[in-house]
């Protein structure tokens, strides 16, 4: 007796649930429609969000939602904090969103999208973001947008290229290669070069005069030293490993720390500091050698080096004690066993 | 050479005896930096043992070995079926023969004169003699700039410059022992032939070029070098007859001889590295050519056919320039490989080539490590670079070019730390000999005037200073005679520059009698000068010594530690070698991580699958998802290579921090590289590689972590492991396809047998039994073996 108002209201059931997923699909398809249609006016890929749009393309339900989306959360008012690094991320998030779009013309499962605070409070707080730089994606399976998932700091490290991974680890897609525009447009390299190619001849001629700066022995001198300088105090470093000039303190924020302690990291300040003292030291060994020789009167040459011999005592200490400091090595001498 | 000769002529006799003294005495104190080169380097030797180091030297030897038995001819086609098992290696057409064949030579020559030495013997103390060869090198190298006092005091820098030391220890049996000292040795002969325009010393050159191509792969530094010096020396007007000389036989015959060189082979005119120097060789024959023509013709015609040269000229070099860009655009690494790219591009590696960023060798350096290695020298050669350049010649303006070259690369990566090593040991030799000489000389003219004021007081200062002192004076016009002379050798060039230049050489003669009185400095401040530069040169002869005895000496073969009761030794690794060479059939095949393959192969003469050649990255990543995988899989891959015996390093129970684990990341990043079905996030807990009970399962199931902690609880009951500071997570288990055969006394070694495959009559009965059970789960083993 029961089964078959049971069954009745089955019947009933099946062509409403078909209808209302026939329903909610089309309704995917015109988002999916619109948010292409959204992307294709910006440059980049990149959907500008506002508080009604995210109502409307990102917290709803996820069945109506077939996509992902990654959002950038970005406030022009936070813009001119360099350590922010906020406009950089914003145009790398724009490099990454373009890229994705050269290699997935017509995709719909990913969206990049950004959110500018100052617009939509409302959304900032629905997402529980109080702190920026952030990014966040939105993926289909997320029900709450606070629950969808952050991109954490270390993906911002290597911009576009780490935040690519990230992408394509949580979502299964594929970026593709991150296209950078090159630093100079085509026809500005060809115009440089035929540039160049017309200023040969007139360099060739000037060369064989001998009159140019090439010719002038100290722009080669500072230019060696210079290099030294750099070299020696770990520039290299600095600009391979993106290391900062110096740090603030943990313990005391106005504190700032120039000196890291541990052999395998430096700061770009101490370098540059230890760079010095050395160069600083050969100078004035160089400046004893060939000037104050040169110097007539006595007075002169005694007071020059004594001021040579001071700076240089303490120069070639502070640097020993730096570098026992910051290897924690300590050198000590040998001796025949006797003599102790 | 020629400088002494004219002085000694205008001094006399006793000039004459004075300069044969002098010449002695440099002998002496050139033999004395030989022994003090290669005794410092003794104390591997004395600490240790005289044994081969660390890893690639292992291969080397065994490579020696080989030559000495069968000869030359058998080691050229050494086809070594140890190695890559199931490939094997061409050994001949892929080494650098240079430093086998020196060694190999040493032995034959040694006991060819009776003197039985072995190898091994000869091997452990090629770098300490090649050490004494290179500062000698150095010597003759500086004296073709700076005379005689540099080059005495750059080379005995250059015997103990830790640098130079932390890859030339006895024992440290590898390509740079040799190759440092051919670089030097070659540019020294570019340099001579530079300053002499013999065409003698031009052949020695590319003959001394071949010999750092059979060495060492850093002799693209070398054919690069030299045309940027060339280059630069057309550039500032400075193109002579000598350059031409010393340039164009070096790339001709040198480029015909480094192809002789199988593994550089046609390399040496396809890739990138060597086109500069083409590029300059046409330059040069260019501006030769601009010359010869300034030569014949008036300066009116010569302006017209300047013109006409110029445009074809520049129409050859356009057309060579679209030739070398079509065939670098054509390659796909665009000639160029990837080391070489992050030199030009320093952000290069860390972008693209992960597993260059990643060795430790390839790293910036930070400052530390610049006072590490070439210590007080960084003080000095700014000093260096400046007397460079007063005056600027063509050796002086190569040896600054070579520095700022090799200091630039040396911040790239630490590594060529080396190469900048003796351009600093040179330029602070000529820094130090520079100072040396003010202030002695300010000195002696004190003492002197001292001297004399006291029989005429009012004789002294300005009156007459060649008649006062006769000792100071031939010592100090001999300088300027020296001064001079380097300033007037560069001066048949016919620039402009060099008219300006011979009017101030006229003036010289009036000048020296001003000068003469007041290059001096005050007597008590030279001689504290002369205290404080002894005291900085003390300390450097400390810190070398303290870094050969104590940083650079270790064998890494044998390890020590002490500890309160005494220093106690590990000599697992040799105890595991020599268990597989006494306790296995001759052709049984060892699997290890690639770190270990020159070692067995040398060691224990068994055959590896993979060794520190790295050149077949699918065949380290088998090995790699073997090591990853769980047993059963890894069992059947090693089974389908052939594998009887699997060698694990492991350092938890001494706390030994390079062991297998540590460098279980690779094995899994490389396998699953290659093959999908490892994949990194499976072994990683919160990012991190975790073998304790927060491991994920995959971790604490695959290969590597159940052969190293095999049996492990046993040693303390807890299971701690004393390199990550915890105790493991799964502590105990059982072995179902590997049986332990051998762990070293330390535990560092294990080795283990594969178990031989089950009896297939039972199986067929089980299989029988179960047959639903097991085919599924045989099949999905058998996808996972990448070798079916």
């Amino acid at each position: 007796m029961a089964p078959p108002p049971h069954r009745h209201l089955l019947l009933l059931l099946l062509p409403l649930l078909l209808l209302a997923a026939a329903v909610t699909l089309t309704g995917a398809d015109d988002l999916v429609a619109e948010l292409q249609s959204l992307r294709a006016r910006s440059p980049s890929g990149v959907i500008h969000l506002t508080d009604t749009s995210v109502t409307r393309f990102v917290s709803a339900p996820s069945p109506r939602r077939p996509y992902s989306v990654l959002v950038f959360f970005d406030a022009s008012s936070l813009h001119s904090k360099p350590d922010l690094h906020l406009p950089q991320l914003r145009s790398e998030f724009a490099l990454l969103s373009a890229s994705f779009l050269a290699h997935n013309p017509s995709s719909g499962d990913l969206f990049f999208a950004d959110i500018e605070f100052a617009e939509s409070q409302h959304s900032f707080h629905q997402f529980g973001v109080n702190s920026l730089p952030h990014v966040r994606l939105v993926r289909p399976e997320h029900d709450r947008l606070a629950g969808s998932e952050q991109m954490d700091q270390s993906h911002f490290a290597r911009l576009a290229d780490s935040m690519s991974e990230f992408v394509e680890s949580r979502t299964g897609l594929e970026v593709g290669p991150i296209v950078r525009p090159p630093l100079l447009s085509h026809n500005q390299i060809i115009l440089l070069v035929i540039l160049f190619l017309i200023s040969i001849p007139f360099m060739i001629k000037r060369i064989m005069e001998g009159e140019t700066l090439l010719h002038d022995r100290r722009v080669w001198m500072a230019g060696a030293l210079f290099v030294y300088f750099f070299s020696v105090s770990g520039g290299m470093y600095g600009i391979i490993r993106h290391t900062p000039m110096f740090l603030t303190d943990r313990s005391d924020p106005n504190k700032l720390v120039f000196f890291y302690q541990g052999s395998g990291m430096q700061l770009g300040a101490e370098g540059f500091a230890v760079g010095f003292l050395y160069t600083l030291v050969g100078l004035m060994i160089a400046a004893v050698t060939h000037l104050v020789v040169k110097v007539e009167s006595l007075q002169t040459q005694r007071f020059a080096m004594l001021v040579v011999m001071v700076i240089g005592w303490w120069a070639v200490r502070k640097v020993i004690y730096l570098d026992n400091w910051k290897t924690g090595y300590s050198i000590h001498t040998f001796w025949p066993s006797s003599w102790r | 050479m020629a400088e002494p000769e004219v002085s000694s002529a205008a001094a006399g006799g006793g000039g004459r005896l004075r300069n044969a003294f002098g010449g002695v005495l440099c002998a002496f104190a050139l033999l004395l930096i030989g022994v003090l080169a290669f005794s410092i380097r003794l104390f591997s030797v004395i600490k240790y043992e005289s044994v081969i180091h660390e890893f690639d030297p292992y291969f080397n030897f065994r490579v020696t070995q080989f030559l000495s038995k069968n000869g030359i001819y058998e080691f050229w086609n050494w086809f070594d079926d140890r190695t890559w098992y199931p490939l094997g290696r061409v050994i001949g057409g892929t080494v650098y023969p240079g430093l086998t064949l020196t060694a190999g030579t040493i032995w034959w020559l040694l006991n060819s004169l009776n003197i039985p030495l072995s190898v091994e013997t000869v091997c452990v103390f090629t770098a300490p003699i090649f050490s004494a060869n290179a500062s000698w090198a150095t010597y003759l190298l500086t004296k073709e700039a700076k005379g005689t006092g540099a080059g005495l005091m750059a080379a005995a820098i250059l015997a103990m410059v830790p640098s130079y030391i932390s890859r030339s220890v006895a024992g440290s049996y590898d390509n740079e022992a040799v190759a440092i000292f051919a670089l030097i040795f070659t540019f020294y002969l570019y340099v001579k032939t530079l300053n002499t325009g013999s065409l003698f010393y031009a052949t020695l050159n590319a003959l001394s070029y071949f010999y750092m191509v059979c060495s060492w792969g850093g002799y693209t530094f070398i054919i690069n070098l030299i045309p940027m010096h060339v280059l630069l020396c057309i550039v500032t007007g400075r193109y002579s007859s000598r350059l031409y000389i010393a340039y164009a036989p070096l790339v001709i015959l040198g480029t015909l001889l480094a192809a002789l060189v199988p593994v550089v082979g046609f390399n040496a005119v396809m890739t990138s590295e060597h086109f500069a120097s083409f590029l300059v060789f046409i330059i040069l024959h260019v501006v030769a050519l601009v010359y010869y023509i300034k030569g014949l013709l008036t300066p009116r015609l010569f302006k017209v056919a300047m013109t006409l040269v110029i445009s074809v000229g520049l129409a050859v070099c356009f057309a060579v320039v679209a030739i070398l860009v079509a065939l670098v655009a054509s390659s796909p690494t665009k000639g160029w490989s990837g080391r070489s790219l992050s030199l030009l591009d320093p952000t290069y590696a860390s972008k693209y080539i992960p597993i260059i960023a990643s060795v430790s060798e390839h790293q910036p350096p930070t400052w530390p490590s610049y006072f590490m290695d070439i210590n007080v020298l960084a003080f000095l050669i700014p000093a260096g670079i400046i007397s460079c350049f007063l005056p600027l010649s063509d050796a002086s303006s190569f040896m600054v070019l070579y520095l700022v070259t090799a200091v630039y690369f040396s911040g790239v990566m630490v590594r060529l730390m080396l190469v900048l090593a003796p351009a600093a040991c040179i330029l602070s030799g000529i820094a130090l000999s520079e100072v040396f000489g003010v202030l002695t000389r300010s000195m002696k003219t004190h003492l002197s005037k001292l001297f004399d004021d006291s029989p005429a007081a009012p004789k002294s200062g300005d009156s007459s200073p060649e008649s006062s002192s006769s000792s100071v004076n031939t010592d100090s016009t001999k300088s300027e005679n020296r001064t001079e002379k380097t300033e007037t050798a560069p001066k048949e060039k016919p620039s402009k520059k060099n008219r300006k230049k011979k009017e101030v050489a006229e003036s010289v003669p009036v000048k020296p009698k001003k000068e003469k009185r007041l290059l001096v400095l005050p007597f008590e401040l030279s001689v504290m000068g002369i205290l404080l530069l002894i005291v900085l040169g003390g300390f450097y002869v400390v810190h070398c010594v303290w870094a050969a005895a104590e940083a650079y000496s270790a064998p890494s073969i044998v390890l020590t530690s002490r500890s309160r009761d005494g220093m106690h030794v590990f000599d697992d690794f040799r105890e595991a070698y020599a268990w597989l060479s006494h306790n296995t059939d001759v052709d049984d095949k060892v699997a290890s991580w690639w770190d270990y393959g020159y070692q067995t192969t040398a060691m224990a003469n068994r055959t590896v699958i993979v060794d520190n050649n790295t050149w077949n990255n699918t065949h380290i990543a088998t090995v790699g998802t073997a090591m990853s995988s769980p047993e059963k899989a890894a069992w059947e891959i090693f089974n389908s290579l052939d594998v009887k015996y699997i060698l694990v390093v492991f350092g938890g129970l001494v706390g030994y921090p390079s062991d297998d684990i540590n460098k279980f990341l690779w094995m899994v990043r490389i396998g699953g590289g290659v093959f999908p079905h490892i994949k990194e996030p499976d072994y990683l807990r919160d990012g991190q590689y975790r073998v304790d009970a927060q491991a994920t399962p995959t971790m604490l199931n695959c290969l590597m972590y159940k052969l190293c902690y095999y049996r492990f609880v046993e040693t303390d009951g807890k299971g701690f492991d004393k390199v990550r500071g915890y105790e493991i997570g799964k502590k105990h288990f059982k072995l179902t396809h590997f049986e332990e055969v051998f762990t070293t006394h330390h535990w560092m070694v294990r080795i283990y047998k594969l178990k031989p495959q089950r009896n297939r009559v039972r199986g067929k009965l089980k299989k029988l039994k179960s047959n639903a059970k097991t085919s599924p789960a045989l099949a999905a083993g058998r996808k996972k073996n990448p070798w079916q």
